[in-house]
Protein backbone atom coordinates (compact mmCIF):
# COMPACT_ATOMS: atom_id res chain seq x y z
CA UNK A 1 0.00 0.00 0.00
CA UNK A 2 1.46 3.35 -1.10
CA UNK A 3 0.73 6.22 1.28
CA UNK A 4 1.38 9.88 0.55
CA UNK A 5 2.21 11.72 3.77
CA UNK A 6 1.72 15.47 4.13
CA UNK A 7 2.96 17.53 7.09
CA UNK A 8 2.69 21.32 7.50
CA UNK A 9 1.84 21.72 11.20
CA UNK A 10 4.68 24.07 12.07
CA UNK A 11 7.66 25.33 10.09
CA UNK A 12 8.54 22.41 7.81
CA UNK A 13 6.72 21.77 4.55
CA UNK A 14 7.06 18.03 4.04
CA UNK A 15 5.69 15.40 1.67
CA UNK A 16 6.66 11.73 1.61
CA UNK A 17 5.76 8.47 -0.07
CA UNK A 18 5.91 5.41 2.20
CA UNK A 19 5.09 1.84 1.25
CA UNK A 20 3.35 -0.36 3.84
CA UNK A 21 4.16 1.91 6.76
CA UNK A 22 7.92 1.46 6.72
CA UNK A 23 9.54 1.58 3.29
CA UNK A 24 10.30 5.26 2.72
CA UNK A 25 10.41 5.94 -1.02
CA UNK A 26 10.82 9.67 -0.58
CA UNK A 27 10.77 12.20 2.25
CA UNK A 28 11.12 15.82 1.17
CA UNK A 29 11.39 18.43 3.91
CA UNK A 30 11.49 22.11 3.10
CA UNK A 31 12.68 23.65 6.34
CA UNK A 32 12.05 27.27 7.26
CA UNK A 33 14.41 27.25 10.20
CA UNK A 34 16.82 29.79 8.67
CA UNK A 35 13.94 32.20 8.08
CA UNK A 36 12.59 32.00 11.63
CA UNK A 37 16.00 32.10 13.31
CA UNK A 38 16.30 35.88 12.99
CA UNK A 39 13.01 36.25 14.88
CA UNK A 40 14.17 33.96 17.70
CA UNK A 41 11.32 31.51 17.13
CA UNK A 42 8.64 30.43 14.70
CA UNK A 43 6.47 33.34 13.47
CA UNK A 44 3.10 31.75 12.55
CA UNK A 45 2.18 34.18 9.74
CA UNK A 46 5.58 33.79 8.10
CA UNK A 47 5.32 30.00 8.45
CA UNK A 48 1.95 30.01 6.64
CA UNK A 49 3.32 32.21 3.85
CA UNK A 50 6.29 29.90 3.34
CA UNK A 51 4.04 26.82 3.20
CA UNK A 52 1.95 28.27 0.35
CA UNK A 53 5.08 29.32 -1.47
CA UNK A 54 6.70 25.89 -1.30
CA UNK A 55 3.75 23.54 -1.40
CA UNK A 56 3.59 22.38 -5.04
CA UNK A 57 7.36 22.19 -5.33
CA UNK A 58 7.57 19.86 -2.33
CA UNK A 59 4.79 17.60 -3.68
CA UNK A 60 6.47 17.44 -7.06
CA UNK A 61 9.86 16.54 -5.63
CA UNK A 62 8.41 13.87 -3.32
CA UNK A 63 6.57 12.20 -6.20
CA UNK A 64 9.58 12.37 -8.50
CA UNK A 65 12.00 11.12 -5.84
CA UNK A 66 9.70 8.16 -5.16
CA UNK A 67 9.49 7.41 -8.91
CA UNK A 68 5.76 6.98 -8.61
CA UNK A 69 2.65 8.53 -10.17
CA UNK A 70 -0.19 10.10 -8.20
CA UNK A 71 -2.52 7.52 -9.77
CA UNK A 72 -0.57 4.74 -8.02
CA UNK A 73 -1.16 6.08 -4.50
CA UNK A 74 -3.61 4.21 -2.26
CA UNK A 75 -4.01 6.68 0.58
CA UNK A 76 -3.27 10.29 1.51
CA UNK A 77 -2.36 10.89 5.16
CA UNK A 78 -2.19 14.52 6.25
CA UNK A 79 -1.47 16.08 9.64
CA UNK A 80 -4.73 17.61 10.87
CA UNK A 81 -3.38 18.83 14.22
CA UNK A 82 -2.27 19.86 16.69
CA UNK A 83 -0.17 22.73 15.38
CA UNK A 84 -0.29 26.23 13.94
CA UNK A 85 -3.72 26.53 12.39
CA UNK A 86 -2.71 28.68 9.40
CA UNK A 87 0.04 26.22 8.56
CA UNK A 88 -2.10 23.11 9.02
CA UNK A 89 -4.73 24.43 6.59
CA UNK A 90 -2.23 24.57 3.72
CA UNK A 91 -1.35 20.89 3.96
CA UNK A 92 -4.93 19.81 4.60
CA UNK A 93 -6.32 21.67 1.59
CA UNK A 94 -3.51 20.64 -0.74
CA UNK A 95 -4.09 17.03 0.30
CA UNK A 96 -7.83 17.35 -0.29
CA UNK A 97 -7.19 18.55 -3.86
CA UNK A 98 -5.17 15.40 -4.56
CA UNK A 99 -7.88 13.28 -3.00
CA UNK A 100 -10.56 14.79 -5.26
CA UNK A 101 -8.35 14.96 -8.33
CA UNK A 102 -7.41 11.27 -8.27
CA UNK A 103 -10.23 9.89 -6.14
CA UNK A 104 -7.83 8.65 -3.46
CA UNK A 105 -9.03 8.22 0.16
CA UNK A 106 -7.72 10.78 2.64
CA UNK A 107 -7.26 10.61 6.41
CA UNK A 108 -6.29 13.26 8.95
CA UNK A 109 -3.49 12.14 11.26
CA UNK A 110 -2.56 13.36 14.75
CA UNK A 111 0.89 14.94 14.68
CA UNK A 112 2.04 13.10 17.81
CA UNK A 113 0.89 9.74 16.41
CA UNK A 114 3.23 10.61 13.55
CA UNK A 115 6.16 11.25 15.89
CA UNK A 116 5.51 7.92 17.63
CA UNK A 117 5.28 6.02 14.33
CA UNK A 118 8.56 7.57 13.17
CA UNK A 119 9.98 4.70 15.21
CA UNK A 120 8.13 2.06 13.26
CA UNK A 121 10.02 2.95 10.09
CA UNK A 122 13.36 1.53 11.25
CA UNK A 123 12.60 -0.35 14.43
CA UNK A 124 9.14 -1.87 14.20
CA UNK A 125 6.89 -2.11 17.26
CA UNK A 126 6.51 -4.76 19.95
CA UNK A 127 3.49 -4.35 22.25
CA UNK A 128 2.84 -3.30 24.89
CA UNK A 129 5.24 -0.43 24.44
CA UNK A 130 5.92 2.84 26.14
CA UNK A 131 6.42 6.03 24.13
CA UNK A 132 8.11 9.09 25.58
CA UNK A 133 7.14 12.04 23.39
CA UNK A 134 9.41 15.04 23.86
CA UNK A 135 9.40 18.13 21.66
CA UNK A 136 8.95 21.88 21.65
CA UNK A 137 5.24 21.41 22.18
CA UNK A 138 4.92 18.09 23.98
CA UNK A 139 6.18 16.10 26.92
CA UNK A 140 4.13 12.99 27.51
CA UNK A 141 4.31 9.30 28.33
CA UNK A 142 2.01 7.11 26.27
CA UNK A 143 1.22 3.42 26.62
CA UNK A 144 0.36 1.45 23.48
CA UNK A 145 -1.15 -2.03 23.87
CA UNK A 146 -1.58 -2.52 20.15
CA UNK A 147 -1.29 -0.56 16.90
CA UNK A 148 -2.98 2.81 16.96
CA UNK A 149 -4.09 2.51 20.57
CA UNK A 150 -2.82 5.41 22.68
CA UNK A 151 -3.25 5.73 26.43
CA UNK A 152 -1.77 8.87 27.92
CA UNK A 153 -0.13 8.04 31.26
CA UNK A 154 1.01 11.55 32.03
CA UNK A 155 2.12 14.84 30.53
CA UNK A 156 3.71 18.16 31.35
CA UNK A 157 1.66 20.41 33.58
CA UNK A 158 3.24 23.52 32.07
CA UNK A 159 6.18 23.94 29.64
CA UNK A 160 7.24 21.28 27.18
CA UNK A 161 10.84 20.11 27.41
CA UNK A 162 11.86 21.69 24.11
CA UNK A 163 10.31 24.97 25.19
CA UNK A 164 12.40 24.98 28.38
CA UNK A 165 15.51 24.30 26.29
CA UNK A 166 14.74 27.24 23.98
CA UNK A 167 14.19 29.63 26.89
CA UNK A 168 17.35 28.59 28.71
CA UNK A 169 19.28 28.95 25.45
CA UNK A 170 17.90 32.46 25.01
CA UNK A 171 18.99 33.49 28.52
CA UNK A 172 22.47 32.19 27.76
CA UNK A 173 22.52 34.24 24.56
CA UNK A 174 22.57 31.17 22.31
CA UNK A 175 20.76 31.18 18.98
CA UNK A 176 17.45 29.56 18.01
CA UNK A 177 16.57 26.70 18.13
CA UNK A 178 18.25 26.26 21.50
CA UNK A 179 17.97 22.50 22.02
CA UNK A 180 20.77 21.28 19.76
CA UNK A 181 23.17 24.02 20.92
CA UNK A 182 22.54 23.44 24.63
CA UNK A 183 23.00 19.72 23.99
CA UNK A 184 26.31 20.27 22.23
CA UNK A 185 27.66 22.56 24.97
CA UNK A 186 26.37 20.23 27.70
CA UNK A 187 28.58 17.49 26.33
CA UNK A 188 31.61 19.68 27.06
CA UNK A 189 30.63 20.52 30.64
CA UNK A 190 29.87 19.00 34.04
CA UNK A 191 26.83 19.09 36.31
CA UNK A 192 28.30 21.56 38.79
CA UNK A 193 25.15 23.50 39.66
CA UNK A 194 22.88 20.65 40.77
CA UNK A 195 19.58 22.12 39.64
CA UNK A 196 16.37 20.60 41.09
CA UNK A 197 14.74 17.57 39.43
CA UNK A 198 11.08 18.67 39.41
CA UNK A 199 8.43 16.02 40.21
CA UNK A 200 10.98 13.24 40.05
CA UNK A 201 9.44 11.57 43.11
CA UNK A 202 5.79 12.30 42.37
CA UNK A 203 3.87 9.08 42.15
CA UNK A 204 2.26 9.95 38.82
CA UNK A 205 3.68 10.22 35.32
CA UNK A 206 3.32 13.96 34.95
CA UNK A 207 6.10 16.45 34.36
CA UNK A 208 6.76 20.11 35.11
CA UNK A 209 9.53 22.18 33.59
CA UNK A 210 8.46 25.75 34.12
CA UNK A 211 9.74 25.84 37.73
CA UNK A 212 13.09 24.42 36.65
CA UNK A 213 13.27 26.92 33.82
CA UNK A 214 12.59 29.86 36.19
CA UNK A 215 15.09 28.52 38.70
CA UNK A 216 17.78 28.22 36.03
CA UNK A 217 17.07 31.75 34.79
CA UNK A 218 17.25 33.09 38.37
CA UNK A 219 20.55 31.37 39.07
CA UNK A 220 21.93 32.84 35.86
CA UNK A 221 20.67 36.31 36.80
CA UNK A 222 22.17 36.10 40.31
CA UNK A 223 25.51 34.91 39.00
CA UNK A 224 25.59 37.88 36.63
CA UNK A 225 24.73 40.27 39.46
CA UNK A 226 27.50 38.87 41.63
CA UNK A 227 29.78 39.13 38.59
CA UNK A 228 30.59 35.45 38.92
CA UNK A 229 32.11 33.84 35.91
CA UNK A 230 29.54 31.68 34.11
CA UNK A 231 30.87 28.53 32.56
CA UNK A 232 28.33 28.05 29.75
CA UNK A 233 29.30 24.42 29.20
CA UNK A 234 28.75 23.55 32.87
CA UNK A 235 25.56 25.58 32.93
CA UNK A 236 24.17 23.64 29.96
CA UNK A 237 25.37 20.32 31.38
CA UNK A 238 23.69 21.05 34.72
CA UNK A 239 20.39 21.91 33.02
CA UNK A 240 20.53 18.91 30.70
CA UNK A 241 21.36 16.51 33.54
CA UNK A 242 18.37 17.73 35.55
CA UNK A 243 15.99 17.42 32.61
CA UNK A 244 17.17 14.02 31.44
CA UNK A 245 17.20 12.63 35.00
CA UNK A 246 13.50 13.42 35.27
CA UNK A 247 12.63 12.04 31.81
CA UNK A 248 14.55 8.81 32.28
CA UNK A 249 13.37 8.27 35.83
CA UNK A 250 9.70 8.65 34.93
CA UNK A 251 10.13 6.40 31.94
CA UNK A 252 11.63 3.68 34.15
CA UNK A 253 8.76 3.99 36.64
CA UNK A 254 6.21 3.58 33.85
CA UNK A 255 8.15 0.71 32.30
CA UNK A 256 8.04 -1.19 35.57
CA UNK A 257 4.40 -0.50 36.30
CA UNK A 258 3.13 -1.55 32.87
CA UNK A 259 5.63 -4.29 32.05
CA UNK A 260 6.30 -3.05 28.54
CA UNK A 261 8.42 -4.89 25.97
CA UNK A 262 9.85 -1.83 24.26
CA UNK A 263 10.47 1.85 24.83
CA UNK A 264 10.43 4.38 22.05
CA UNK A 265 11.40 8.02 22.28
CA UNK A 266 9.76 10.41 19.82
CA UNK A 267 9.76 14.09 18.89
CA UNK A 268 12.43 16.70 18.29
CA UNK A 269 14.07 16.25 21.70
CA UNK A 270 14.60 12.55 20.82
CA UNK A 271 17.60 13.92 18.91
CA UNK A 272 19.18 15.04 22.21
CA UNK A 273 22.42 13.14 22.72
CA UNK A 274 22.30 13.37 26.52
CA UNK A 275 18.84 11.82 26.59
CA UNK A 276 19.88 9.07 24.18
CA UNK A 277 22.92 8.20 26.24
CA UNK A 278 21.17 8.17 29.60
CA UNK A 279 18.19 6.14 28.35
CA UNK A 280 20.47 3.46 26.92
CA UNK A 281 22.63 3.40 30.05
CA UNK A 282 19.78 3.20 32.51
CA UNK A 283 17.48 0.84 30.63
CA UNK A 284 19.18 -2.36 29.59
CA UNK A 285 16.55 -5.06 30.07
CA UNK A 286 14.33 -4.08 27.11
CA UNK A 287 15.11 -2.29 23.84
CA UNK A 288 15.03 1.50 23.80
CA UNK A 289 14.58 2.92 20.31
CA UNK A 290 15.07 6.39 18.92
CA UNK A 291 14.11 7.40 15.39
CA UNK A 292 17.02 8.26 13.17
CA UNK A 293 17.80 11.97 13.13
CA UNK A 294 15.87 12.72 9.94
CA UNK A 295 12.68 11.38 11.55
CA UNK A 296 13.07 13.15 14.90
CA UNK A 297 12.14 16.56 13.55
CA UNK A 298 8.86 17.13 11.72
CA UNK A 299 8.59 15.11 8.52
CA UNK A 300 5.88 13.57 6.37
CA UNK A 301 7.28 10.02 6.36
CA UNK A 302 6.16 9.61 9.96
CA UNK A 303 2.68 10.89 9.05
CA UNK A 304 2.45 8.38 6.19
CA UNK A 305 3.57 5.57 8.52
CA UNK A 306 1.00 6.53 11.16
CA UNK A 307 -1.69 7.03 8.51
CA UNK A 308 -1.13 3.52 7.21
CA UNK A 309 -1.88 1.99 10.61
CA UNK A 310 -4.70 4.41 11.38
CA UNK A 311 -6.41 3.44 8.12
CA UNK A 312 -5.93 -0.27 8.81
CA UNK A 313 -7.35 0.12 12.30
CA UNK A 314 -10.30 2.39 11.50
CA UNK A 315 -11.01 0.93 8.10
CA UNK A 316 -12.52 4.26 7.17
CA UNK A 317 -11.34 7.42 5.47
CA UNK A 318 -12.21 11.05 6.10
CA UNK A 319 -14.01 13.15 3.50
CA UNK A 320 -13.53 16.55 1.91
CA UNK A 321 -14.86 18.25 5.05
CA UNK A 322 -11.60 17.35 6.79
CA UNK A 323 -10.18 20.38 8.57
CA UNK A 324 -7.11 21.36 10.54
CA UNK A 325 -7.31 21.77 14.32
CA UNK A 326 -4.81 23.69 16.43
CA UNK A 327 -5.67 21.55 19.48
CA UNK A 328 -6.41 17.88 19.18
CA UNK A 329 -6.52 14.98 21.60
CA UNK A 330 -4.45 11.92 20.73
CA UNK A 331 -6.65 9.46 22.60
CA UNK A 332 -9.94 10.77 21.15
CA UNK B 1 -17.51 17.37 -31.24
CA UNK B 2 -15.90 20.74 -30.63
CA UNK B 3 -13.87 20.86 -27.46
CA UNK B 4 -15.20 23.42 -25.03
CA UNK B 5 -13.16 25.71 -22.76
CA UNK B 6 -13.76 24.94 -19.10
CA UNK B 7 -12.60 27.61 -16.66
CA UNK B 8 -12.74 27.61 -12.88
CA UNK B 9 -12.69 30.89 -10.94
CA UNK B 10 -11.82 30.83 -7.23
CA UNK B 11 -11.73 33.60 -4.66
CA UNK B 12 -11.45 33.18 -0.88
CA UNK B 13 -9.70 36.42 0.05
CA UNK B 14 -12.62 37.78 2.07
CA UNK B 15 -15.12 36.24 4.47
CA UNK B 16 -17.09 35.33 1.36
CA UNK B 17 -16.31 32.32 -0.80
CA UNK B 18 -16.70 32.41 -4.56
CA UNK B 19 -16.39 29.53 -7.01
CA UNK B 20 -17.50 29.75 -10.60
CA UNK B 21 -17.45 27.20 -13.39
CA UNK B 22 -17.45 28.82 -16.81
CA UNK B 23 -17.88 26.82 -20.00
CA UNK B 24 -17.19 28.59 -23.28
CA UNK B 25 -17.57 31.95 -21.61
CA UNK B 26 -20.89 31.14 -19.91
CA UNK B 27 -21.12 30.78 -16.14
CA UNK B 28 -22.74 27.36 -15.74
CA UNK B 29 -22.39 26.88 -11.99
CA UNK B 30 -21.31 29.02 -9.09
CA UNK B 31 -21.15 29.18 -5.33
CA UNK B 32 -21.23 32.58 -3.68
CA UNK B 33 -21.69 32.55 0.05
CA UNK B 34 -21.30 35.57 2.30
CA UNK B 35 -19.95 35.80 5.78
CA UNK B 36 -19.42 32.15 6.73
CA UNK B 37 -15.60 32.37 6.59
CA UNK B 38 -15.04 28.64 6.86
CA UNK B 39 -13.26 28.27 3.54
CA UNK B 40 -10.92 25.50 4.67
CA UNK B 41 -13.89 23.23 5.30
CA UNK B 42 -16.20 24.30 2.50
CA UNK B 43 -14.05 24.94 -0.56
CA UNK B 44 -13.43 21.35 -1.61
CA UNK B 45 -16.99 20.04 -1.02
CA UNK B 46 -18.34 23.06 -2.95
CA UNK B 47 -15.87 22.45 -5.74
CA UNK B 48 -16.89 18.79 -5.93
CA UNK B 49 -20.54 19.83 -6.06
CA UNK B 50 -20.03 22.44 -8.78
CA UNK B 51 -18.16 19.97 -10.97
CA UNK B 52 -20.66 17.19 -10.38
CA UNK B 53 -23.53 19.40 -11.57
CA UNK B 54 -21.81 19.65 -14.94
CA UNK B 55 -20.61 16.04 -14.96
CA UNK B 56 -17.02 17.18 -14.90
CA UNK B 57 -13.92 16.22 -12.95
CA UNK B 58 -11.00 18.39 -11.85
CA UNK B 59 -8.85 16.77 -14.51
CA UNK B 60 -11.10 18.06 -17.26
CA UNK B 61 -10.61 21.72 -16.40
CA UNK B 62 -8.65 23.82 -18.90
CA UNK B 63 -7.88 26.97 -16.92
CA UNK B 64 -7.92 28.32 -13.39
CA UNK B 65 -8.48 31.96 -12.47
CA UNK B 66 -7.53 32.71 -8.90
CA UNK B 67 -8.23 35.73 -6.75
CA UNK B 68 -4.75 36.50 -5.50
CA UNK B 69 -5.66 38.99 -2.78
CA UNK B 70 -5.27 41.34 -1.12
CA UNK B 71 -7.56 40.49 1.76
CA UNK B 72 -7.66 37.99 4.60
CA UNK B 73 -4.26 36.31 4.80
CA UNK B 74 -5.60 32.95 5.94
CA UNK B 75 -8.51 33.12 3.52
CA UNK B 76 -6.53 33.97 0.41
CA UNK B 77 -4.00 31.25 1.16
CA UNK B 78 -6.68 28.57 1.03
CA UNK B 79 -7.86 29.55 -2.44
CA UNK B 80 -4.32 30.01 -3.73
CA UNK B 81 -3.24 26.64 -2.32
CA UNK B 82 -6.17 24.88 -3.98
CA UNK B 83 -5.67 26.71 -7.30
CA UNK B 84 -1.94 26.03 -7.31
CA UNK B 85 -2.50 22.34 -6.66
CA UNK B 86 -5.13 21.99 -9.41
CA UNK B 87 -2.92 23.78 -11.93
CA UNK B 88 0.16 21.79 -10.92
CA UNK B 89 -1.51 18.35 -10.85
CA UNK B 90 -3.21 18.77 -14.21
CA UNK B 91 -0.64 21.00 -15.85
CA UNK B 92 -3.19 23.62 -16.84
CA UNK B 93 -2.90 27.37 -17.24
CA UNK B 94 -3.47 29.56 -14.25
CA UNK B 95 -4.28 33.26 -14.25
CA UNK B 96 -4.31 35.57 -11.27
CA UNK B 97 -6.64 38.47 -10.71
CA UNK B 98 -6.90 40.96 -7.87
CA UNK B 99 -9.54 39.94 -5.35
CA UNK B 100 -10.53 43.61 -5.30
CA UNK B 101 -11.11 43.54 -9.06
CA UNK B 102 -13.41 40.53 -8.63
CA UNK B 103 -15.27 42.45 -5.97
CA UNK B 104 -15.48 45.58 -8.11
CA UNK B 105 -16.99 43.61 -11.00
CA UNK B 106 -20.22 43.34 -9.01
CA UNK B 107 -21.02 47.00 -9.65
CA UNK B 108 -21.84 48.58 -13.01
CA UNK B 109 -21.40 52.15 -11.82
CA UNK B 110 -18.84 54.19 -13.77
CA UNK B 111 -16.42 54.34 -10.81
CA UNK B 112 -16.11 51.62 -8.19
CA UNK B 113 -14.05 51.54 -5.02
CA UNK B 114 -13.57 47.93 -3.92
CA UNK B 115 -12.77 47.82 -0.22
CA UNK B 116 -11.77 45.11 2.24
CA UNK B 117 -11.56 46.30 5.81
CA UNK B 118 -8.13 45.93 7.43
CA UNK B 119 -9.02 47.47 10.82
CA UNK B 120 -7.89 50.67 12.56
CA UNK B 121 -9.41 52.82 9.84
CA UNK B 122 -7.40 51.10 7.12
CA UNK B 123 -8.50 48.97 4.22
CA UNK B 124 -7.26 47.18 1.15
CA UNK B 125 -8.65 49.31 -1.67
CA UNK B 126 -8.67 49.38 -5.43
CA UNK B 127 -10.29 51.96 -7.69
CA UNK B 128 -11.89 50.59 -10.87
CA UNK B 129 -14.06 51.92 -13.68
CA UNK B 130 -16.63 50.43 -16.02
CA UNK B 131 -16.13 51.56 -19.61
CA UNK B 132 -18.73 50.24 -22.06
CA UNK B 133 -19.14 46.96 -20.18
CA UNK B 134 -15.46 46.49 -19.57
CA UNK B 135 -13.79 46.61 -16.15
CA UNK B 136 -10.60 48.65 -15.95
CA UNK B 137 -8.26 49.60 -13.15
CA UNK B 138 -7.62 53.24 -12.30
CA UNK B 139 -5.22 52.89 -9.42
CA UNK B 140 -3.31 49.84 -8.24
CA UNK B 141 -4.61 48.05 -5.16
CA UNK B 142 -3.20 49.45 -1.96
CA UNK B 143 -3.46 49.34 1.80
CA UNK B 144 -4.31 52.80 3.08
CA UNK B 145 -6.32 54.90 5.48
CA UNK B 146 -9.89 54.81 4.20
CA UNK B 147 -10.71 58.50 4.66
CA UNK B 148 -7.44 59.73 3.17
CA UNK B 149 -7.85 57.47 0.17
CA UNK B 150 -11.44 58.48 -0.46
CA UNK B 151 -10.70 62.19 -0.13
CA UNK B 152 -8.25 61.97 -3.00
CA UNK B 153 -10.78 60.51 -5.44
CA UNK B 154 -12.14 63.35 -7.59
CA UNK B 155 -15.09 61.50 -9.14
CA UNK B 156 -18.34 60.05 -7.86
CA UNK B 157 -17.84 56.42 -6.94
CA UNK B 158 -19.68 53.51 -5.43
CA UNK B 159 -18.08 51.55 -2.60
CA UNK B 160 -18.33 47.78 -2.97
CA UNK B 161 -17.50 45.56 0.00
CA UNK B 162 -19.27 42.38 -1.10
CA UNK B 163 -21.45 41.00 -3.87
CA UNK B 164 -21.18 38.17 -6.33
CA UNK B 165 -18.48 38.86 -8.92
CA UNK B 166 -19.54 39.22 -12.53
CA UNK B 167 -17.28 36.64 -14.14
CA UNK B 168 -18.10 37.38 -17.74
CA UNK B 169 -16.99 40.97 -17.17
CA UNK B 170 -13.85 39.78 -15.39
CA UNK B 171 -12.90 37.27 -18.09
CA UNK B 172 -13.30 39.92 -20.78
CA UNK B 173 -11.09 42.38 -18.92
CA UNK B 174 -7.36 42.96 -19.20
CA UNK B 175 -6.95 42.36 -15.49
CA UNK B 176 -5.81 38.73 -15.68
CA UNK B 177 -2.14 37.81 -15.38
CA UNK B 178 -0.90 34.50 -16.72
CA UNK B 179 1.47 32.65 -14.38
CA UNK B 180 4.18 30.72 -16.17
CA UNK B 181 5.94 29.15 -13.19
CA UNK B 182 3.33 27.59 -10.92
CA UNK B 183 5.68 26.77 -8.04
CA UNK B 184 6.50 30.43 -7.46
CA UNK B 185 2.89 31.61 -7.16
CA UNK B 186 2.07 33.29 -3.84
CA UNK B 187 -0.81 35.51 -2.68
CA UNK B 188 -0.56 39.28 -2.98
CA UNK B 189 -0.54 40.21 0.71
CA UNK B 190 0.32 43.87 0.05
CA UNK B 191 2.03 43.97 3.41
CA UNK B 192 4.97 42.33 5.19
CA UNK B 193 4.17 40.43 8.36
CA UNK B 194 4.20 42.35 11.63
CA UNK B 195 7.34 40.47 12.70
CA UNK B 196 9.17 41.56 9.54
CA UNK B 197 8.03 45.15 9.93
CA UNK B 198 9.23 45.20 13.55
CA UNK B 199 12.58 43.78 12.51
CA UNK B 200 13.09 46.59 10.00
CA UNK B 201 12.39 49.29 12.60
ZN1 LIG C 1 6.53 17.76 15.81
Amino acid sequence: MYVLGVETSCDETSVSVVKDGSEVLSNVVLSQIDIHREFGGVVPEIASREHVKGITYVFDKAINDAKIKYEDLDLIAVTKGPGLIGSLLIGVNAAKVISLNYNIPIIGVHHIAGHIYANYIDNGMDFPLLALVVSGGHTELILMKEHYDFQKLGETQDDAVGEAYDKVARVLGLSYPGGPIVDKLANLGKDTLKFPRPMIDSKDFNFSFSGLKSHVINVHHNMLQRKEEINVEDFCASFQEAVTDVLVNKTIQAKEKFNVKQIIVAGGVAANSGLRKKMKEMITDIPVYFPKMAYCTDNAAMIAAAGYFQYKKQNQADDLLLNGKSRLDLEG
Amino acid sequence: MKKSLKQLVIDTATKNIFLSLVIDGVEKQFVYEEGINNHSVTIMPYLEQVLKEENLTLKELDEIIIGIGPGSYTGVRIGVTVAKMISYLNNINIYTISSLALMASYSNKPFVLALIDARRGNAFMGLYKNVSGKLKIIEDDSLANIENYKSQIKVDFEIVESGKPDVSKVLKSDLLTKIDEIHSLTPNYLRDTEAERNLKK
